[in-house]
């Protein structure tokens, strides 16, 4: 009898203590934290330094806002080679609206988008002191990845119907709760992208210091990306202007030797901008990032050769046709790699003075300004005498332009916005043809009834 | 509640009311076979309300009525007696045990009950079920041998992770893979390995020799007292326990076997290959001409310049300056990656008996297997240690205790270059030997495997310690109360090496280690309460609580720039690119109650309910309640069935239920951000968005069943049929990329899983020679409801969850054949219509991984001291696509790689009638995904030869031993199928979306094995 109360307390009990184990079910994570943890100066400084992690993925300037540009301009640059069906098909301009590097980098430039966009909306928690450098940080994030994208998803500007053109869509507040009906926006038009990749790079001039700690961006950095915005507007005043403020601003050398220019362990001396890459952040090794790709075997996989028309473009002394090695691909076919993107770990060149040189040229040429006082045979031929080409006699033409950016350029992504910026064919196909920018990924698509496919797709 | 303390106070009444005239009455019970006695037995007096137990020493005294007549024993896994009282105050009683199926003892959540009384829907599997089986785990041996369980191992490597799904797929974004629950504790199931690799299976774990009987909880009612965790179905492992009063027996179970594949695809040989390149040759010169795309003079110029400048610069490159032409090297590359006769060798002793206070069960196991392909291999040795004690007749306590060490030596996934399985698409007319070098050929298509089994190595050691402590306090007669405590801890240690020499070595070599550690505590804590209410009606009420912590760490270091290959562990890389820890936690707090009450030994009912709080909810929706009820009802006690002579035992059952599911992982419900490592800017970066609303998904199911046995018990079986519908699905939703954010977790759709299941065993033959036939057959329909437009699918996007179609359906573009006059492959347009525009082909739901009846067939024979068992697994409804058919069977398209021999069927000329496009690496055609390599996945596998021989008595009691039994017996021998390769394969193993894709993938293994039982 005793037992059995003893029994009957107990089980109503074990029923009450429990509930002290509530406090069990509360688990907080322990590798990552929670956006009411973002409370400091410091802690919005840092969610702009993953800003940065954003530009050096794969999916932006650690592979392909430079791999995919060479690829749609493949002719006498790169051959694909490789296993990856999707490189080969934006080569041979016959990607579908799936394939997976549409949507990479779709992707990524909209996290860094966010993110942007997250630190301008706490700007104000940040110490007065660091408010305009960070909030200039930012706004060059966001103008560069947008400049990026309106060219990849976009038709180019060049064609007279940007406003009516469709771009990409304009997100500039941050997502901090899905909202299924106001996180769904439409494309914009590509001249409201320009619009706005304007005023956030001059924004980002005038907030920016004219040098940063650590490789971020300065003054000249938004600048230098500024001065290409203008150049693929055709507002070639604008374009030498700004490309003049960086040559002029003492900060940036070119390095005495081409090969100087890259795989380095740093910014190098003409490096205006650049993706600083360490054995442990980097874009990829095996599968991924621009040097995966670009090396031969066994480093790299080697799946981009060069292709043998690159050749053609130099003449006999230039270092720059010369700056490459000859290897194997990972499917065993045997070619030749530039030097370019040789080596894991070091930093990619995303604007080089050398570009501001012949941006400043070529501007004055087509313009026929004279900003900075130079003319444009000595702009072009600072660049060739580096890489020990023959220097031009007479004055060049816009084709020569076109050429030496190729020259100086490869394998950066450079050459087929300079091509579509000129209106000129691009591996046969007209530079307008919707097959020469990517399909808006299909899965984007498929959850934003608001957007709209490009042509051709 | 309220019915619980109405409980105790019937019982309370029975106590106050006791009679006064009684005589005492005392004895023993022992169990007829051995004399052991039996401890437990529940004595009653028919006609009053005396009752006792027997002792641990099978004792017992009881207080009867003078004018009672006879007592009523009863023991679960016994028969029922009843015996005359006479004059004698001393009663001796032996019990038989119980002979019929239906008389089982079986482990249902927190206890035990008599499968006649049972009114949910569980099958049982015994020892005999999972012994001698040459594979890791256990899931192997069950497959096919309960209906409705589908076990699908994905390939012929050893220690991969085993989906199991218990009537049918039940979620889209969450596991859909069973809990596992050992001796009354929930163990951890997920890979904890390299997660670049394939996933492995911790059940591996468990030693299949230790297993007492797995129960597999597979409707509502029988489940839901695991609740939330519940929803696909629970795997109840018991390991096997001593028994009182048992001669200590020691028991040998060693086996020797060994291993081919099942099944192989067909490649070229090299003359076959040349044949084939020169082909393509012709038909690439012959397209560009025709189409005047380079603008040749002739066509015997186009064919030319095809040969000389594309096609055979690969053949000489390859062939390694020997002469291809005719055929100097024919290199059959697939037999490179096997190991021929793989063997495998198992030793497990154990120990087992019992005193009348003290019972254990002691074991320990060595084995080791090397798989069908190179450099795979599982090994493993541990040791178990099962006891229990009785302090008093009041008082027991227990330990489950199983120690392991297992060591898997891996390959790489079927993706990677350097797997083995990829060296089929080397080319027949390359050497296998460099023959400059005299070392494995390293100039080859595609990286070689062979040269990366040299010098790689991917070893992954598991210490797993699994055990489980209780204490049993019977309180009264009545009621008892048991409290556990058991941990599993799980440390994984891997090391990974890759030479300078390698492929994935890069040139500078490259190392890495995992480090995980998984411990989950856990504890039971639970009131059963069995009052007498009266003789016809019988109560269990189990009650209780009980508490789970898993923690999680995860370290991971890895470095490359190795000076040599001498030194292969991280201290040997000069360059560390990498290290990081991650640590989790979850926790789940759950309350249970069930009650079952039987009447007139044929109206059975049954209902719980389980309430359970988990970590991995926002603090809104923590707590998800999880009832369960279900009837049963025994018409074979009925009056007008009860003299059937063909029928003796019918059961009706009917159950209903809510069961949850909650595994998409830790902190899904919050906004995170992570760190971001760019160099020199330490940063946080956003990589998840919070839904705090996130809750249970959940799955009701109704299950109707019938249990039946005609002629005696010779024939009997269960038939089935279920309905699940699950809701709030935790489903991983796409939203616009825009927002920064690629999906979250939302509560949204449903899914509908229904079926049927059928299972009959029939003794017919039962005298001298001896035949049994037992036939399962279990059908499974699931469709996907409203998930609102949301566009699922596989990685590879071959495969989706689409609205109204099966989960897991394939979605691809539909081939129609091909167009004899060009030699083009034809798609279906949206339409339906032809085309050879693969572009403009629409892609159609095409079939389903998922099978719709799998069933299991077997044959035991038994004649003097010989046993047969032949045992056929089924599967039918289901498809498998050789995902790389576009690269093995493309014409060249994609490749040089070595091709199936379909290929020598390819067109060739206008007028052609072939199933086989146009080969050629510029202008072949048909070399993109499209249902030309989706085959019917039906297959009919004779799974299990077994035959055994018992080496007569009058020979073993010479060698003092108390038996011997010798068998033979073959695993995979025959299989009927139309797919090329081996039908049960799949690249993807444990993916709801993913499935029955063959991609390189190593075929399942033909084993045969010589073994030996002996018992001392």
């Amino acid at each position: 009898m005793k037992k059995l109360l003893i029994t009957i307390f107990i089980f109503p009990a074990i029923f009450f203590i429990m509930p002290s184990c509530n406090k069990k079910l509360e688990v907080l994570p322990q590798n990552s934290l929670t956006p009411d943890q973002i409370k400091t100066s410091s802690d919005v400084e840092a969610v702009l330094f993953g800003g940065y992690e954003t530009l050096q993925n794969y999916g932006a300037f650690g592979e392909q806002f430079i791999l995919v540009p060479d690829l749609l301009a493949a002719d006498s640059q790169v051959n694909w080679v490789g296993t990856y069906p999707e490189y080969k098909d934006i080569e041979f301009k016959r990607a579908i609206s799936t394939n997976y590097v549409a949507g990479t980098i779709w992707a990524n430039a909209y996290k860094a988008i966010d993110i942007a966009n997250t630190v301008i909306d706490k700007i104000n928690i940040v110490d007065t002191a660091d408010q305009a450098t960070i909030q200039g940080e930012a706004l060059f994030i966001r103008g560069t990845v947008y400049f990026e994208l309106v060219g990849i998803y976009g038709k180019p500007y060049s064609d007279g119907n940007a406003a009516t053109n469709l771009g990409v869509p304009l997100v500039l507040l941050p997502t901090y709760a899905y909202d299924s009906v106001k996180n769904k926006p439409a494309r914009a038009s590509v001249a409201d992208i320009y619009k706005q990749i304007i005023s956030d790079l001059t924004t980002a001039v005038s907030k920016l210091p004219s040098s940063n700690a650590n490789f971020r961006a300065d003054v000249y950095s938004a600048k230098a990306i500024l001065s290409r915005v203008y150049l693929n507007m055709q507002d070639y005043v604008n374009a030498a202007t700004q490309a003049n403020d960086v040559i002029n601003s003492g900060n940036f050398s070119l390095n005495p030797s081409y090969d100087k220019a890259f795989n380095n362990n740093a910014n190098s001396s003409e490096d205006i901008f650049a993706i600083q890459q360490t054995t442990q952040s980097n874009a990829g090794t095996s599968n991924q990032g621009i040097v995966t790709f670009y090396a031969p075997q066994p480093l790299g996989r080697g799946d981009a050769q060069i292709d043998d028309g690159y050749f053609t473009f130099f003449d006999s002394l230039d270092f720059r046709g010369k700056f490459v090695t000859a290897g194997t691909s990972i499917s065993g076919f045997d070619g030749n790699y530039p030097n370019k993107w040789s080596q894991f770990y070091k930093t990619i060149p995303v604007v080089r003075l050398a570009e501001m040189y012949l941006t400043r040229g070529e501007a004055n040429l087509l313009s026929n300004g004279n900003i900075g006082s130079v003319a444009p045979i000595d702009d072009i031929n600072i660049v060739r005498k580096r890489a020990n080409a023959i220097a031009f006699t007479s004055a060049p033409t816009s084709a020569d332009f076109v050429d030496e950016r190729f020259r100086e350029l490869g394998f950066e992504g450079d050459r087929v916005w300079t091509l579509k910026r000129l209106k000129l064919n691009v591996d046969g196909y007209n530079y307008d043809d919707g097959k020469l920018i990517l399909p808006i990924p299909q899965t984007e698509i498929d959850v934003n009834k608001n957007l709209v496919q490009n042509d051709g797709y | 509640m309220r019915k619980l303390l109405l409980c105790i106070g019937l019982s309370l009444c029975t106590f106050v009311f006791a009679f006064a005239q009684t005589i005492d009455l005392s004895g023993k019970i022992t169990d007829a076979k051995d004399n052991s006695p039996l401890s437990g037995v529940t004595i009653t007096s028919k006609g009053s309300k005396a009752h006792a137990i027997t002792g641990t020493d099978g004792s017992f005294t009881i207080k009867i009525n003078s004018k009672a007549k006879s007592l009523h024993i009863s023991y679960i896994g016994y028969d029922e007696k009843d015996v005359v009282v006479g004059t004698e105050s001393t009663i001796n009683i032996s019990l038989q045990a119980s002979q019929k199926a239906l008389n089982e003892v079986v482990v249902v959540g927190y206890g035990k009950a008599l499968k006649k009384d049972i009114t949910g829907s569980i099958s049982n599997l015994a020892a005999k079920d999972v012994e001698n089986f040459p594979e890791p785990s256990f899931e192997s041996a069950i497959q096919g041998k309960a209906p409705g369980v589908v076990v699908s191992s994905g390939s012929g490597k050893l220690g991969q992770a085993i989906q199991i799904n218990i009537r049918g797929i039940s979620s889209i974004s969450a596991s859909s893979q069973p809990l596992y629950v050992v001796d009354g504790l929930p163990i951890t199931t997920a890979s904890m390995s390299d997660g670049t690799n394939d996933n492995t299976n911790p059940v591996a774990d468990i030693n299949p020799d230790d297993i007492e009987s797995v129960q597999i909880l597979k409707d509502a009612s029988a489940a839901a007292i695991y609740g939330a965790r519940a929803a696909n179905g629970v795997v109840l492992i018991t390991t096997k326990k001593g028994k009182a009063g048992q001669k200590t027996i020691v028991e040998l179970n060693t086996s020797h076997g060994v291993s081919n594949p099942a099944r192989k695809i067909h490649f070229l040989n090299a003359k076959q290959y040349v044949g084939l390149i020169e082909q393509s040759a012709i038909n690439d010169g012959t397209y560009d001409f025709n189409n005047g795309i380079t603008g040749y003079g002739s066509l015997s110029d186009a064919v030319t310049d095809f040969q000389t400048n594309v096609y055979e610069p690969v053949l000489d490159q390859f062939s390694l300056g020997t002469d291809w032409r005719n055929g100097a090297v024919n290199t059959n590359w697939q037999n490179a990656l096997f190991e021929k006769n793989a063997p495998n060798n198992q030793v497990n002793v154990s120990v087992t008996g019992g005193s009348d206070k003290t019972r254990f069960f002691i074991s320990g196991f060595y084995n080791t297997q090397d798989a069908i392909v190179i450099n795979n291999k599982f090994s493993r040795y541990g040791t178990r240690f099962n006891i229990d004690h009785n302090v008093s007749d009041k008082l027991v306590f227990g330990l489950n205790l199983a120690v392991d060490r297992s060591q898997l030596n891996r390959i790489t996934n079927d993706d990677a270059f350097s797997t083995p399985g990829q060296l089929v698409a080397q080319l027949p007319i390359s050497p296998l030997i460099d023959p400059s070098t005299g070392l494995p050929n390293k100039q080859t298509l595609y990286p070689s495997g062979i040269y990366d089994a040299l010098y790689d190595f991917d070893h992954q050691v598991t210490f797993r310690t699994i055990g489980n402590a209780y204490a049993n306090l019977k309180i009264l007669p009545s009621l008892s109360f048991q409290s556990e405590i058991g941990a599993d801890i799980l440390n994984l240690n891997e090391n990974e090496f890759e030479g300078k020499e390698s492929q994935d070595g890069g040139g500078v070599g490259r190392g890495s280690t995992v480090i995980s550690q998984s411990v989950s505590l856990n504890t039971n804590n639970y009131f059963t309460f069995t009052p007498r209410i009266n003789d016809d009606s019988k109560l269990n009420v189990v009650a209780g609580m009980s508490y789970l912590q898993n923690d999680y760490q995860h370290t991971f270091g890895q470095g490359e720039q190795y000076p040599s290959d001498a030194v292969k562990n991280l201290s040997g890389a000069t360059s560390i690119t990498g290290a990081s820890t991650t640590n989790s936690r979850y926790t789940f707090l759950s309350y249970f109650l069930r009650a079952s009450y039987t009447f007139h030994d044929k109206y059975l009912i049954s209902a719980s309910d389980r309430i359970d709080g988990s970590s991995r909810f926002g603090p809104q929706s923590r707590y998800g309640n999880f009832p369960a009820a279900s009837l049963g009802w025994i018409l074979s006690e009925e009056n007008f069935l009860k003299d059937s002579r063909a029928l003796s035992f019918l059961k009706l059952r009917v159950s209903y239920g809510l069961t949850g599911n909650s595994e998409i992982g830790e902190q899904q419900f919050r906004s995170l951000y992570s760190v971001a490592n760019y160099p020199n800017l330490p940063g946080f970066t956003p990589t998840q968005l919070a839904n705090p609303d996130l809750k249970w998904e959940k799955s009701k199911q109704t299950d109707i069943g019938l249990d039946y046995g005609f002629l005696k018990n010779r024939i009997t079986g269960e038939i089935d049929y279920y309905k699940k519908h699950s809701t709030d699905l935790l489903l991983n939703t796409n939203i616009p990329l825009t927002t920064g954010y690629a999906s979250i977790y939302q509560n949204l759709g449903s899914m509908d899983n229904s079926g049927y299941e059928f299972s009959i065993t029939s003794r017919n033959l039962d005298g001298g020679f001896k035949w049994t036939t037992s036939f399962n057959i279990a059908y499974n329909k699931n469709k996907v409801g409203n998930i609102q437009g949301q566009i699922i699918q596989s990685a590879d996007a071959l495969l989706r969850a689409q609205q109204g179609s099966p989960i897991g359906s394939f979605y691809m573009q539909k081939f129609l054949g091909v167009d004899p006059q060009t030699g083009d492959a034809l798609y279906a347009d949206p339409t339906g219509k032809p085309t050879n525009d693969y572009e403009s082909a629409g892609r159609f739901i095409v079939g389903k991984y998922t099978p719709d009846f799998t069933g299991g067939f077997t044959n035991s024979f038994a004649w003097k001291g010989f046993d047969l068992s032949v045992f056929f697994y089924f599967v039918t409804g289901n498809k498998v696509y050789n995902a790389a058919g576009r690269f093995m069977d493309d014409g060249f398209y994609n490749g040089f790689d070595n091709q199936m021999t379909e290929e020598l069927n390819s067109w060739k000329n206008p007028g052609d009638k072939t199933n086989v496009p146009r080969a050629g690496y510029y202008y072949g055609s048909g070399a993109s995904n499209s249902t030309r390599w989706l085959y019917k996945g039906d297959y009919l596998r004779l799974k299990n030869l077994t035959l055994g021989y018992n080496i007569p008595k009058s020979v073993t009691s010479s060698l003092k031993i108390s038996s011997a039994r010798f068998y033979v017996s073959g695993v995979n021998l025959l299989t009927f199928t139309k797919y090329p390769g081996d039908p049960e394969v799949n690249t993807n193993v444990v993916s709801n979306i993913a499935g029955g894709e063959d991609f390189y993938t190593i075929p399942q293994a033909k084993t045969f094995t010589v073994g030996l039982n002996v018992k001392f």
